[in-house]
């Protein structure tokens, strides 16, 4: 991946962002206190937090729930300041946008309507080709493609609580692309959808970063979203960026783990000191245990030579595989990250995509 | 003219027109909040001063009482006149910032290029346009009922000078229950205070009785405040127990706080955007 040297659609330098709170002692005792003094605690959903984004790259944001993913979308969009450090949007300060940089950005959150709850949603749009000052012949062709590529052309005048949830989301999704942004943020675009719904609506995304150039930043805890639509993958926990490049130097080194589940008699005895010696040479390692099941984590290309090496081993009832979920992704990478260095960890902002 | 400020009278009138969609959308609803909603107090009313004004009659061998001023068919005349105005004043009812704020809906105009405010007017015009109506077929039907006891304003003139205080009166109310909602950005008690700022505006501005035939010192303090030229003096204004002078002075009083509640609300809403977190995204 290259860039022409262009300036970058989204900066961070340094950027945290820390949240006051204050907590609440539990009990009769504790209501007495919090009332007369209250403890004021400092959460830091985001610490030094360092992201260039080129024009036209597509950017995935993963990480487990509470790693700052939608801080940091919050913070790079303007919607919160960050306590320190620098956040850019096309070269203005993030939280103080002008009208010119948001006619350029759009943002779509899986969580909250970006379209009016009680109208039907050519209602909301035609507010929005007021609010973005989009050309009438623009916006009649650009509905109707959208639409079209969604398949929602005949739910537009029907109020939009009444619409699927699928529904909703392509409605919301074609609500931020009527002004034809040149950024654009995706909180969980796809979450609780069917899975015909999420098909669209990534052919949806990947069509337009490819014909129109659009730069993405999409977060979602389904790899499968990230992996149709993002070529750069950006892991973050506990508020800090653990991981980031392109999306084929995580499939080799991280993704390509399956987590094996092997069903087993619950009421015989496992050895799993002998499973664990057994499994070992082939690179695998037990990573879970329920009374029924245990659950080994192995590199795909050796699960072949693994399977036969666990049915020898033991008693085995049933066997699933599957792509390793992204919560053990997020640990394997600390772990390869605090035993590797810098080995998985390429240069941060100073990408050439 | 600028970009921006062409497409300001567009913008509102586009969310005017969105907002009529989302009121009128429920006709219970509608006819509930809209119609029937300020009728209630100015009757009870009616019959609390019967009462007070029976009692005062009897001690002054039949001639009619006179407390504080006024007589009992001004009461009346007032009663009538508080139906009609109240229902002008924009109460909190249909602003929905706090709320907006609590649950993070306004995260979305946030990141659009337009001034989230435009949106608040919108209801404030939409409000005004659908009340003025309703005031109307009240004032209407009223006279119908009682013809020459219900209020009728003693010229044009009044009655225009009556309207445009409460106007602008109504606009200083929204002007505040903006600024309230905005605590919404530290405070979760917003909705107490609504509902105690709706009360003092309400005794205030003479919803309980009219401010003029409260103790003098008490409507000195009154007389200077919005509410008063919200409601008790535009009704007034239409007897035609105030004139011309009372106007231009209210005029004065209600543009010189309606700059202050206009500078107040930016600086609530500039600093609650600070503390925003957005949440529920």
């Amino acid at each position: 991946m290259t860039h022409d040297g262009s300036d970058p659609a989204i900066e961070a330098r340094g950027v945290r962002k820390v949240f006051e709170t204050f907590e609440r002692a539990p009990g009769l005792l504790g209501i007495v206190k919090n009332f007369v003094a209250r403890e004021k605690v400092e959460i830091t959903a985001l610490d030094d937090v360092d992201l260039v984004v080129h024009p036209g790259e597509t950017v995935g944001l993963i990480g487990a729930n509470g790693a700052g993913k939608t801080t940091l979308v919050k913070v790079l969009t303007g919607i919160v300041p960050a306590s320190s450090g620098v956040a850019r949007l096309l070269g203005e300060d993030s939280f103080h946008l002008r009208d010119a940089e948001k006619r350029r950005l759009a943002l779509v959150m899986g969580q909250k309507s970006q379209l009016w709850w009680d109208l039907p949603p050519i209602d909301s749009f035609q507010l929005l080709r007021e609010i973005y000052s989009i050309d009438p012949a623009d916006f009649d062709a650009r509905l109707e493609q959208y639409t079209e590529m969604l398949d929602v052309k005949d739910r537009l005048k029907i109020q939009l609580r009444q619409l699927s949830l699928g529904q909703r989301m392509k409605m919301e999704i074609i609500g931020a692309f009527l002004h034809d942004p040149d950024v654009v943020f995706l909180d969980e675009p796809t979450i609780g959808l069917d899975l015909v719904s999420r098909e669209t609506i990534r052919q949806f995304l990947v069509h337009l970063a490819e014909t129109r150039g659009v730069t993405f930043v999409l977060t979602s805890h389904d790899l499968e979203d990230i992996e149709e639509t993002c070529r750069r993958i950006v892991v973050l926990d506990a508020g800090r960026v653990a991981f980031d490049g392109d999306l084929a130097t995580l499939s080799r080194q991280v993704t390509g783990k399956r987590a094996v589940e092997i069903h087993v008699d619950p009421h015989t005895q496992v050895d799993e000191a002998r499973v664990a010696t057994e499994i070992a040479p082939l690179g695998a390692e037990i990573s879970g245990r329920t009374a029924g099941a245990l659950t080994v984590v192995v590199d795909a290309e050796r699960l072949a030579e693994l399977v036969p090496v666990l049915f020898a081993t033991l008693d085995v009832r049933d066997v699933s595989v599957e792509r390793q979920p992204l919560e053990h992704l997020v640990k394997e990478i600390y772990r390869r990250s605090d035993r590797a260095g810098a080995g998985l960890r390429p240069a941060r902002g100073r990408r050439q995509t | 003219m600028s970009a921006g400020a062409a497409r300001y009278p567009r913008l509102l009138l586009q969310s005017v027109g969105y907002e009529f969609r989302k009121r009128i959308q429920f006709r219970t609803g509608f006819f509930v909040r809209e119609a029937i909603n300020g009728t209630v107090e100015p009757l009870i009313m009616l019959f609390v001063f019967g009462a007070l004004y029976a009692s005062a009659s009897a001690g002054t061998d039949g001639a009619p009482a006179v407390l504080g001023g006024w007589r009992y068919e001004e009461i009346i005349k007032y009663c009538a006149g508080l139906m009609v105005v109240r229902k002008l004043v924009f109460n909190n009812r249909g602003l929905e910032l706090a709320s907006e704020i609590f649950e993070g809906r306004i995260t979305k105009y946030l990141v659009m290029p337009f001034r989230f405010f435009v949106l608040l007017q919108g209801r404030f015009v939409q409000y005004l346009v659908m009340q003025v109506l309703v005031a109307g077929l009240v004032w209407a039907l009223g006279y119908a009922i009682a013809g020459d006891r219900w209020l009728v304003p003693v010229s044009f003139s009044a009655a225009a000078q009556a309207f445009t205080l409460v106007l602008l009166g109504s606009y200083c109310c929204f002007l505040l229950f903006f600024t309230i909602n905005a605590l919404a950005f530290w405070l979760d008690v917003v909705w107490s205070l609504l509902v105690m700022a709706w009360f003092v505006i309400s005794f205030a501005g003479g919803g309980t009785i009219p401010v003029s035939q409260m103790p003098e010192p008490l409507f000195r303090v009154l007389s200077y405040g919005f509410p008063y030229w919200t409601i008790t003096a535009p009704i007034e204004l239409m007897m035609g127990r105030l004139g011309t002078e009372a106007f231009q002075r209210g005029l004065l009083l209600l543009l010189v706080q309606l700059g202050l509640l206009e500078a107040l609300r930016r600086a609530v809403w500039r600093r609650g955007l600070a503390k925003y977190v957005g949440a529920g995204m």
